[in-house]
């Protein structure tokens, strides 16, 4: 279980950091994105044994950070959001147009050569990758695309951007069915999995001057387009990550930002009210989701940590790496967990993706 | 200790050491003042102002002694006292007023702090540095041992003198000029980056000056649950002096500066033991002694009686505090090329503070019974402090002086009384905007300008109108409204409560018309008095 | 007739003829407005009248994500040029609307200050020079307002919407009071005491009886601190009767859309009516620019309240035929290292940064100075905060060497050494 997790690899990809993570499907295929817009994919080994594993595909075609990746539940589509305005759908069995051969780790390259008394890092051998563009560019978003969730049938999603334009579309065409404007930036957004419900955060990020604060958190009702709950008042605060629970019935968001204490809350979605909530996180909370069974949650911050939370009892069962020292830490942007609950991802500021196994 | 670089001034002082006491006893030093300065009108063919009247001159002996004004009744009082002496029985009487010692401490507590001292956080919360500064006044402890004590300072900053050098943490050079400037009453802040273009000062006067500050120390902690220091001196470090600020090259560091007297001799003191290695100062609650103190001997030098700058310094800034200008003008300059407006008599005030052992009181004694202090403010010079003491000078009242006139003038303690309230522990109301108002610089230093805050202030504060100038149970406005006198008597309250005078005659006229004019009488005694607490009259100390 | 309607010269120029002055308590001696050789120099500025509106980016706004982008490079961010009419100066794609007037902007990109942190960089890049214990320098609206100001005027000659604040910047400083700043809201709103508690007819016959008073009084003595005062008294009545400029809301709908609707887009409005009438300086701030983390966010939602705002102000005072009297500073206190942290926030930057200038005495079109590839130091023209004043003070008709003397010291407007960027200057 979680609370024997164990790193397998540190996965290095040193150009960026990584800002977004995901596993293909029901496999130990990985996709992680970056603040210059790469996406690379990994297929991990069945055992946490031997050396780290080396990417096998990279999905060229964003030029800004890639937000958020999901993968639809049959493993066949992969969907990235980024700062560059769109989303791209990539399809996860398409031949690759070609390989390159890249470095993966050219500072440590350079750091190593610095030691030898050298200038220039060693050159190439790299390793080899096909690369991919995508299937399809979705231009739904005109700003920074933030958040991105999907339906449980993998059939409907919704994005939200900081112009605070919120789209509710349909994959397999691209097409949308519901479009609303908030005041705010749209910064973390959830669709239930049966799509009835989606939930908001809204924020302008100026936190000086109170007249321009558009903090805001609401539950939509999605057949409607009307809010069903309005929770401002009672989250007065920098939500930055949001997901629905398996069934449906619960969502949980997390206060994020530069706060020292990140908490989740598991709010009922039906009712609109505060069910419980988890301490823990020593910094703003960048990521969170529920596993599949739905009885753990998942996060992660900045205080360089994947903690999993006990749903019920709402206890810690594990801390996953350590935070790291000083006044202010790398933080880990994204999180990501097999489908079997086996194999846990980290998208670390650092360049490098953190695998666990447990 | 020598100083070997002035022979003359060790002359001059040695024969003042040995003259001085007798001559002391000879002429009082007020009769001096007056000779000296009346020969200055003849010469220049100045016409001096008459006397000041008793009104006037009660007023402004309150203002400069104890800071505030006197109440109607001790001005009436005064007025009706026949006494030829009664001036000088007053000046005695409000020497030994506790409020004396009050005042003198506002005024060094804005000579050593000003209004806005660094880190205000900590500055701010030195009531320990000024109950000590206080209490000096209140024994009239002799200058230069207060100051040695200032100067020597250690331990906590939450009591004591030691506040002070709080405000140059980490900054031995401003510390330096600080010290040189305010004691010694030397410019040296030319000298931090490059020599001095005007004074003989060179950047190595500065540096050496500033080393024997470098080894202050101030140690984090906490004292009654606030951030407080401890300062101690350490046994070692020194100031890095890396030449002229124009030549500074980014990671250019300096060479270290042995320690030297002002204008004099290196430091003498004993080389650092082999191998000494600082102790580790972090969380020490307790005062630590270095092997050897720099601080101390900075100390012993500065208020040594024979030091050139020390007794001219304070002598020109205890004249200027009352006389307006200083006899070396600015105050805070004495230069070796920038003779004194009174030569003669600049020398006798500072030899005869030396004869007199630093006594403050002593001077100040002096200085108020002199004639010309106690001139009038009419004439025809502009200036508010006019060069050769032709009339008095006229200097804004200090935001403490504003407010305990406030006070005083509209009766506010006595309706704190009256309504069981206690008036000493009532902070003045709308302190918050009389403080940044009133605060600087018109707290008595430099030239007067007026700020359109103050009198937007005045003007429109809602809440000064209703805590201090309506009626309320006790206070002047109550007075006047409740009195069954004639309203020419209240008339004459009313002035002698704001203005410590009587109106002349039209004024008086002119009030009781406007307060017996068909509006209501409460509104128009409110009127009356707003009208003279706003007068220029009112504003200055003059 | 009220004979303590003297214009404000007339207590000015006396103070010219005065050495340096007594100091009563003696700390600090100060001789406010003593100057003898700017008086010619102040008479000249005011032909020119030349106003200036300084755009205070309060916490010290990112260079590289403005006005100095280095795309490609590891420290670029996500923030993306655009091309602008001025070949060779691209501008952050959130300032598309600063972007058109691109014409009328010198960006001077190598700013090479001395001071890293808050306070010493706000004092600083208000007076020009370094803060000292000894000498308050006074910050650049003060000296503007003594210059520039017009001799006599119901309103303040320097007002602060936001910004440095309450003596932040310096205030008056030796200049004395008269010159101290008078700060409003961010958006306008007046500061307290500026809403009388008396009916007009009833003040007016209060103030009347003061004026008795005081006219009695003035033929007793002719000490100069009393007439100050009385002028001052005069001028708090009459800063009353001229307050209607500082409401905006009939005005303020027809503009919104020009400006933005933020405080900061009201406060830019505020600034053209000032300027309109008669103020000669006017701070507008704006806040939220000190992004030590997420640099990005912080910024791209600044920007997005800057760009109509500033845009809208350059564009309302060319329809009314001010920008080219009018210079506009865009600046903080310090810029923002190129370099990201790991908080993806930026932290304080004085080695190679940015300041526009933009309207009246200056050329637009043109950058001058450069940093490095990647955005770290200065590689050509550094220019001193000393230089920045000196310059700005030549583009105002201010003779940068003008002297004031503080005690015995002369002090120069812009520091003695400094050099005036001829290049920026029309």
């Amino acid at each position: 279980m979680f609370d024997k997790a164990t790193l397998a690899w540190t996965l290095p990809w040193q150009d960026d950091w990584v800002t977004a993570v995901t596993f293909i499907g029901n496999t130990r295929k990985l996709a992680a994105g970056n603040r210059k817009g790469q996406i690379l994919l990994w297929d991990l080994p069945e055992k946490p044994s031997g050396d780290a594993p080396v990417p096998v595909r990279r999905l060229d075609g964003h030029t800004n950070e890639v937000t958020r990746l999901l993968s639809t539940p049959d493993g066949k589509y992969l969907i990235s959001a980024s700062y560059d305005h769109s989303i791209r759908i990539w399809d996860m069995e398409a031949k690759p147009a070609g390989n390159e051969e890249i470095i993966l780790d050219a500072r440590t390259r350079a750091e190593v050569a610095k030691k030898a008394g050298s200038k220039a890092p060693p050159p190439a051998p790299g390793v080899k990758v096909d690369v991919q563009p995508a299937e399809r560019v979705v231009a739904l978003h005109k700003e920074w695309v933030l958040g991105l969730s999907m339906s449980r049938d993998g059939a409907t999603l919704l994005s939200g951007d900081d112009a605070g334009e919120v789209v509710l579309w349909n994959r397999a065409e691209a097409k949308e069915t519901r479009r609303w404007r908030i005041k705010g930036w749209a910064f973390a957004v959830a669709v239930s999995p049966d799509a009835q419900l989606a939930l908001v955060s809204e924020r302008f990020p100026l936190v000086f001057t109170p007249a321009d604060q558009r903090n805001a958190v609401k539950i939509w009702d999605l057949t409607t387009g009307q809010v069903k709950h309005d929770l401002s008042a009672q989250f007065k605060m920098y939500i930055g990550s949001a997901a629905f629970s398996p069934d449906g019935k619960q969502v949980v968001i997390g206060h994020a930002g530069e706060t020292e204490r990140g908490k989740l809350f598991l709010i009922d979605a039906e009712t609109g009210k505060k069910v419980r909530e988890y301490a823990g996180h020593m910094g703003g909370i960048t990521d969170v989701q529920f596993s599949a069974d739905g009885k753990f949650l998942l996060s992660t911050g900045r205080d360089t940590v994947v903690r999993v939370w006990n749903v019920e009892d709402t206890k810690q069962v594990a801390e996953l790496g350590k935070s790291r020292g000083g006044q202010f830490k790398d933080f880990l942007h994204a999180l990501a967990l097999t489908e079997d609950q086996r194999w846990l991802a980290a998208g670390d500021m650092v360049g490098q993706v953190l695998v666990y196994s447990a | 200790m020598r100083f070997v670089s002035y022979p003359t001034l060790l002359l001059t002082a040695s024969v003042v050491l040995t003259s001085s006491t007798v001559r002391a006893d000879e002429t009082p030093l007020r009769q001096l003042i007056d000779a000296e300065v009346k020969a200055v009108w003849q010469r220049e063919n100045v016409t001096p102002a008459p006397a000041a009247s008793d009104a006037a001159f009660l007023r402004r002996i309150y203002l400069d002694l104890v800071g505030t004004i006197p109440t109607a009744a001790e001005a009436r009082e005064f007025l009706a006292d026949k006494d030829a002496d009664k001036r000088a029985k007053l000046i005695d009487k409000l020497l030994d007023d506790p409020r004396y010692a009050e005042q003198q401490m506002n005024v060094w507590d804005q000579v050593l702090f000003g209004r806005r001292p660094p880190d205000s956080d900590l500055t701010q919360r030195r009531e320990g540095f000024q109950k000590w500064l206080r209490e000096k006044f209140a024994k009239n402890e002799p200058y230069d041992r207060w100051v040695r004590e200032l100067l020597q300072a250690e331990g906590w900053t939450s009591e004591g003198p030691t506040m002070y050098f709080a405000q140059y943490k980490n900054d031995p050079e401003s510390a330096a000029t600080a010290v040189s400037r305010i004691f010694l009453g030397t410019q040296l802040q030319c000298a931090r980056c490059h020599d001095h273009p005007f004074d003989k000062w060179k950047q190595v006067d500065f540096y050496g000056l500033a080393g024997f500050l470098v080894r202050q120390t101030f140690v984090e902690g906490n004292q009654n649950g606030k951030r407080h220091y401890l300062l101690v001196e350490k046994s070692s470090g020194e100031v890095l002096f890396s030449g002229p600020a124009a030549e500074q090259k980014p990671g250019k560091k300096g060479d270290p500066v042995p320690a030297r007297y002002l204008g004099g001799d290196l430091l003498q003191e004993p080389p650092l033991p082999a191998g000494f290695k600082e102790p580790e100062l972090k969380g020490i609650k307790t005062v630590q002694k270095p092997l050897f103190s720099r601080k101390q001997k900075l100390a012993e030098w500065i208020t040594a009686a024979d030091n050139p700058y020390f007794a001219k310094a304070i002598s020109n800034r205890i004249w200027a505090q009352f006389m307006g200008k200083g006899l070396v003008d600015p105050v805070d300059d004495l230069r070796d090329n920038r003779p004194a407006s009174h030569p003669k008599l600049f020398q006798a005030v500072h030899e005869q503070l030396v004869a007199q052992k630093f006594d403050l009181k002593w001077l100040v004694r002096e200085l108020v019974n002199s004639q010309a202090y106690q001139l009038s403010v009419s004439g025809a010079v502009t200036d508010a402090s006019p060069r050769f003491y032709e009339r008095s000078r006229v200097r804004p009242l200090s935001a403490e002086e504003i407010m305990a006139s406030f006070r005083s003038a509209t009766g506010f303690d006595d309706a704190v009384k009256a309504a069981g309230g206690n008036p000493a522990t009532t902070k003045t109301p709308e302190a918050t905007y009389f403080l940044p108002y009133f605060g600087e610089p018109t707290n008595g230093r430099g030239d007067f300008q007026a700020s359109l805050n103050e009198h937007l202030f005045l003007n429109n504060s809602g809440s000064l109108r209703q805590s201090m100038i309506q009626p309320r149970k006790g206070n002047l406005a109550d007075r006047l409204l409740t009195s069954k006198e004639a309203w020419e008597e209240r008339v004459d309250e009313l002035f002698l409560s704001v203005l410590t005078r009587l109106p002349r005659e039209q004024e008086r006229k002119k009030f009781v018309e406007y307060l017996t004019a068909d509006k209501q009488a409460g509104a128009a005694i409110e009127d009356a008095i707003w009208v003279l607490l706003n007068t220029a009259e009112f504003r200055f100390n003059h | 007739m009220n004979p303590l309607c003297k214009p404000v010269e007339h207590i000015n120029r006396r103070a010219f003829l005065k050495g340096t002055l007594a100091t009563a308590a003696g700390g600090a001696f100060l001789n406010f407005g003593s100057l003898f050789n700017s008086d010619s120099i102040a008479a000249e500025a005011k032909k020119l009248g030349k106003k200036c509106i300084l755009l205070w980016m309060n916490g010290g706004a990112s260079q590289i994500d403005t006005f100095d982008m280095k795309p490609g490079t590891d420290n670029a961010g996500p923030f993306r040029p655009i091309n602008t009419k001025v070949s060779g100066m691209p501008v952050c794609e959130y300032l598309p609307k600063v972007a058109q007037h691109a014409d009328k902007l010198a960006v001077i990109r190598s700013m090479k200050t001395s001071e890293p942190d808050h306070p010493g960089g706000i004092m600083s890049m208000h007076t020009g020079y370094r803060p000292a214990v000894n000498v308050p320098y006074p910050e650049i609206g003060a000296m503007v307002a003594k210059f520039n100001g017009p001799a006599d005027s119901d309103l303040p000659s320097c007002v602060h919407l936001g910004g440095a604040g309450y003596g932040g910047g310096g205030g008056a400083g030796f200049l004395g009071p008269k010159f101290q700043p008078f700060s409003v809201g961010r958006d306008g709103r007046l500061p307290s005491f500026t809403t009388p508690y008396l009916k007009a007819d009833s003040e007016q016959r209060r103030n009347d009886l003061l004026r008795f008073m005081e006219q009695d009084a003035a033929k007793e003595s002719s000490a100069e601190p009393f007439e100050a005062h009385r002028l001052a008294k005069e001028k708090a009545w009459r800063l009353l009767q001229a307050k209607g400029v500082f409401d905006a809301s009939q005005e303020w709908p027809k503009y919104r859309d020009l400006y933005g609707d933020t405080e900061f887009g009201r406060g830019c409005m505020m600034a053209r009516r000032l300027i309109e009438a008669g103020v000669a300086f006017v701070e507008v701030g704006q806040e939220n620019y000190d992004s030590h983390a997420d640099n990005f966010t912080v910024h791209k939602a600044t920007l997005s309240v800057l760009d109509p705002g500033w845009s809208g102000l350059m564009t309302d005072l060319k329809d009314r035929g001010l920008l080219d009297d009018t210079l506009i500073i865009w600046m903080g206190e310090v810029g923002r290292t190129p370099q990201i942290n790991n908080r993806v926030g930026r932290d304080h930057y004085i080695n190679g940064w940015t300041v526009v200038l933009a309207g009246g005495g200056t050329k637009g079109g043109m950058v001058y100075g450069a940093t490095n590839a990647n955005g770290v130091g200065v590689k050509d023209d550094p220019v001193s905060e000393g230089d920045l004043f000196a310059t700005i003070f030549t583009a105002l008709g201010i003779n940068p060497r003008a002297k004031h003397y503080v005690g015995p010291r002369p002090i120069t407007a812009a520091p003695e050494k400094s050099k005036v960027v001829k290049e920026v200057l029309a």
